[in-house]
């Protein structure tokens, strides 16, 4: 009962905070001579007027939902991985070069599996390593992780130029991958793959760890209290180690998700946001993994939404991270006003049992 | 005697529900040194950071030369004169000396060099050998706690207050301190002198204050008393009927827990733990008795492999478990609760059920192939809140929002279950009410005459008297001593735990 009322409670604060955040970036449009009832407009035909459209934020919301669960999973630990994008980058150089190392050499299959393991194995130790140098030089996870994403990138921009450049040496870009390792897609005349089901399947996975193993137990121990944690048997030391595993494996799956389901080769700049989004997310989502997934799910709609307003008006495309960062702050509010509110009813109940 | 300097006059301070200051009266003369004598808790602190502007009196009033003062805030305090050195030093460890000495009390450009030499100067005046020029984190913490002092005297403090100043300090660094405190207050200075330990008390004090549960219980002069009739005022009259032990003598019952020459000791520093040996036999409460922070806690991490001792065995039914972790003595069968239950023995944001799991991660109570059995958890849970009185409306509320009483309830059920063979219990009661204190006592005495054993660490003697069949007293890290229960008077165990061994003139 209680329970129930709380998640409408939950809802309705944040559904107000959406619509909130989104009239007052739409205030803004008026400034850059956008007339905003009918850019709304626009946007909400342009959306949801054909099933490609529909289908991209599908598509959109897949990375988002791996990049949030790899932030999510680490601050349940009490820890920060800022560094999702460098962990999807090598989930996406593993994906990519196994992929066009075996394909055509093994069945599709075959070939889609060991790219799925690659991009986790690769962002998982990327991830580990994060997590290793916190727990044995006491090193800034948060500075660690947020360094290791430009670390890749360039060895990922040297990559390009070099071993897995495309054929012809033009452009800083991996050869298209084969018909035969794509992900097949799963919703006829749209683009969307089975990625967006893997992206949902780790989500739950992730929650499916966190609240029912004992490792995911640990996890949470330590994350709210490690010294309760070390006096249990637990080490706090091993469990940063594992959440960073985790979270850069989690990460890294996006990589795969992405190359052999959406963009079938790699290039330079390569969904560059993903893992600052992802953070946002997250937090929206109070690090809880079905949560996550309706947060990116709004991101993604927002992201398409705001894509379609600077194609038909003369908005320009920034306007969607404006949208974005002020849905975001109104949901982040929210959560303080809401927080104050409960607050001050139970200040007020308990001053009313204590005068009876 | 000459005039008085500060007169406190009826002071009362309230902290939300606890009463820490209960119409307290002391006036220190010109010349003299003052000892606030008290257990921990006793409102020593509370009143002195009053008197320094720490915290404002709720009722009374204090004079300061014959005048009344209100005093706001430490800066008008040491206006006055008044200076407080804390438990814990307010240095800067990255600056130097001088600069920790003159800071906030200098503008403009500083002449370092002319400041060093002065704070040099000020330094010899009073025997204290200090570098002026060296940083504070390559101090020791008995020149750190001189370079606190030279920061008062250089503003010119005409009364010291020292919060608990031995507690840190080597006998050497003690020496040194007495002389000081000797040489100051023959100055025409004073001195309020805040401890529980009776031996400096006796060292140097020319008055001694005695406090008890935030209320004065006599004051004194030095030389009309001794150390007998002290502790007897610092614990209290009321303990005077001590319970002989009941039940067959577990002496003879086989040995589980054997400590052998178990000691702590950091590097620089002084032994937290110092060679201690003892046995608890199956079936036997052995109380540890003493002022806390005298070694207790880091004796009972040290037995459940949360501190790693430098030196030592600690047997467990015959097998070496000295390198064992805490997981390992978990699978043991060891129990242990936390006297910090909030910070050690619980996560306040988790459910009930949660709670109960925090010590079987590792078993296999409830989790199988990593998965949990929340069903069998919670079912498990219930049956516990329901054997244990806890009030809590089922097990999914969080430990947090449980009365502190419940969740040492909750702590208790818990380590109970685990602990098998041994329960250590630090501090079980501290901060509960009566009827919770009894729930836990008869829990105690129920786990003991199932067989299990159990170590009892409390620093209230009643409950020492009430449960153990040996007791064992500790004092700066060190057994002073284990006695059957009724062997001691109230007056011997106060005695070793201010560090006299009563049977001997000097100190062991």
């Amino acid at each position: 009962m209680k329970q129930n009322g709380k998640i409408k409670d939950f809802l309705l604060w944040t559904v107000l905070a959406i619509v909130l955040g989104l009239i007052v970036s739409f205030a803004f449009l008026p400034l850059l001579g956008v007339d905003p009832v009918d850019s709304l407009k626009i946007m909400l035909t342009e959306t949801f007027s054909d099933k490609f459209t529909m289908g991209n934020i599908l598509i959109k919301t897949t990375p988002l939902i791996l990049t949030s669960l790899a932030f999510a999973f680490t601050y349940k630990a009490n820890l920060y991985n800022i560094g999702a994008q460098g962990q999807f980058y090598v989930g996406c150089i593993c994906a990519v070069a196994t992929t066009l190392a075996l394909q055509t050499k093994l069945p599709g299959v075959v070939v889609l599996l060991l790219a799925f393991a690659a991009s986790i194995l690769g962002g998982g130790l990327t991830g580990l390593l994060i997590g290793f140098l916190k727990a044995k030089f006491n090193a800034n996870e948060f500075l660690v992780s947020m360094m290791s994403t430009y670390v890749v990138q360039y060895v990922m921009q040297l990559l390009l130029r070099t071993a897995l450049q495309e054929p012809k040496h033009e452009y800083l870009k991996t050869a298209y991958i084969d018909n035969s390792a794509w992900l097949p897609k799963i919703i006829p005349g749209t683009s969307v793959s089975l990625g967006i089901v893997i992206a949902l399947a780790a989500a739950i996975f992730i929650w499916f760890i966190l609240y029912h193993t004992s490792l995911g137990y640990r996890v949470r121990v330590t994350g709210l209290n490690q010294d309760a944690a070390r006096m249990s048997g637990i080490s706090p030391k091993k469990m940063c180690m594992t959440a960073f595993f985790i979270s850069g494996a989690i990460a890294g799956l996006a990589g795969f998700t992405e190359i052999n389901g959406m963009q079938h080769m790699l290039l330079t700049g390569f969904e560059s946001d993903i893992g600052s989004y992802g953070i946002g997310i997250a937090i929206m989502a109070s690090a809880n993994p079905i949560g996550v997934i309706f947060a990116a799910l709004l991101f993604g709609t927002l992201q398409v939404g705001g894509t379609a307003l600077g194609h038909s008006t003369d908005a320009p495309a920034s306007v969607i991270d404006v949208m974005l960062g002020f849905v975001m702050l109104f949901v982040l509010m929210s959560f303080f006003v809401r927080r104050k509110l409960e607050i001050r009813k139970l200040k007020h109940q308990k001053l009313q049992k204590g005068e009876a | 005697m000459s005039e008085a300097v500060i007169e406190l006059k009826h002071i009362t301070k309230r902290f939300a529900k606890v009463l820490a200051n209960d119409d307290v009266s002391i006036t220190v003369h010109k010349g003299e040194v003052v000892a606030l004598l008290g257990e921990n808790g006793a409102g020593k602190s509370t009143i002195m950071k009053i008197l320094y502007g720490l915290y404002h009196a709720t009722s009374g009033e204090i004079w300061i030369d014959g005048k009344e003062h209100k005093i706001a805030s430490p800066k008008e305090a040491m206006a006055l004169g008044i200076s407080m050195i804390q438990q814990h030093f307010s240095l800067v460890p990255a600056h130097t000396v001088t600069e920790n000495i003159i800071l906030g009390n200098c503008k403009g450009r500083v002449d370092i060099k002319a400041k060093e030499k002065e704070i040099e100067a000020l330094a010899k005046q009073y025997g204290f050998d200090v570098p002026a020029g060296e940083y504070i984190k390559n101090l020791s913490v008995g020149t750190q706690q001189k370079v606190e002092i030279l920061k008062a005297l250089y503003l010119n403090a005409r009364i010291l207050i020292m919060d608990e100043p031995t507690a840190v300090l080597t006998p050497q660094e003690i020496d040194t301190l007495m002389a000081f405190v000797k040489n100051y207050v023959s100055k025409g200075n004073s001195v309020v002198f805040i401890t529980h330990k009776m031996k400096e008390v006796m060292q140097v004090s020319d008055t001694i204050v005695v406090m008890r549960n935030g209320k004065i219980c006599g004051t004194v002069k030095r030389e009309d008393t001794n150390e007998k009739e002290l502790a007897h005022m610092m614990i209290g009259h009321d303990l005077e009927t001590l319970q002989a032990p009941g039940g067959d003598d577990p002496e003879k019952k086989k040995k589980r827990l054997i400590v052998e020459d178990l000691t702590i000791q950091k590097k620089d520093s002084a032994p937290v733990l110092d060679h201690i040996n003892l046995t608890v036999h199956e079936g036997e409460i052995l109380g540890i008795a003493g002022v806390s922070d005298n070694g207790q806690q880091e004796l009972c991490e040290a037995l459940y492999g949360a501190e790693t001792p430098t030196q030592g065995k600690i047997l467990l039914d015959g097998r070496d478990i000295t390198a064992t972790s805490v997981k390992d003595r978990i699978t043991m069968g060891m129990g242990y609760t936390a006297s910090d239950r909030y910070r050690y023995g619980m996560v306040a944001e988790m459910s009930l059920a949660e709670n109960m799991l925090l010590k079987a991660s590792y078993l296999k109570n409830w989790v199988s192939h990593g998965i949990i059995n929340w069903k069998k958890l919670r079912q498990y849970t219930e049956r516990q809140i329901k054997e244990y009185k806890i009030k809590a409306p089922d097990c999914n509320v969080t430990a947090g929002s449980l009365s502190g009483g419940n969740q040492q309830k909750v702590v208790v059920a818990r380590e109970v279950d685990m602990g098998k063979s041994l329960v250590i219990f630090d501090q079980p009661t501290r901060g509960l009410d009566l009827g919770a204190i009894n729930y836990v006592h008869k829990t105690i005495l129920g786990e003991k005459n199932s067989g299990k054993s159990v170590i009892l660490v409390s620093t209230e003697l009643s409950e020492i008297f009430a449960l153990s069949d040996r007791i064992a007293v500790m004092y700066k890290g060190r057994i002073m001593g284990i006695y059957k229960n009724g062997e001691l008077t109230t007056e011997k165990i106060g005695l070793l735990m201010a560090g006299y061994q009563p049977d001997k003139e000097e100190e062991a």
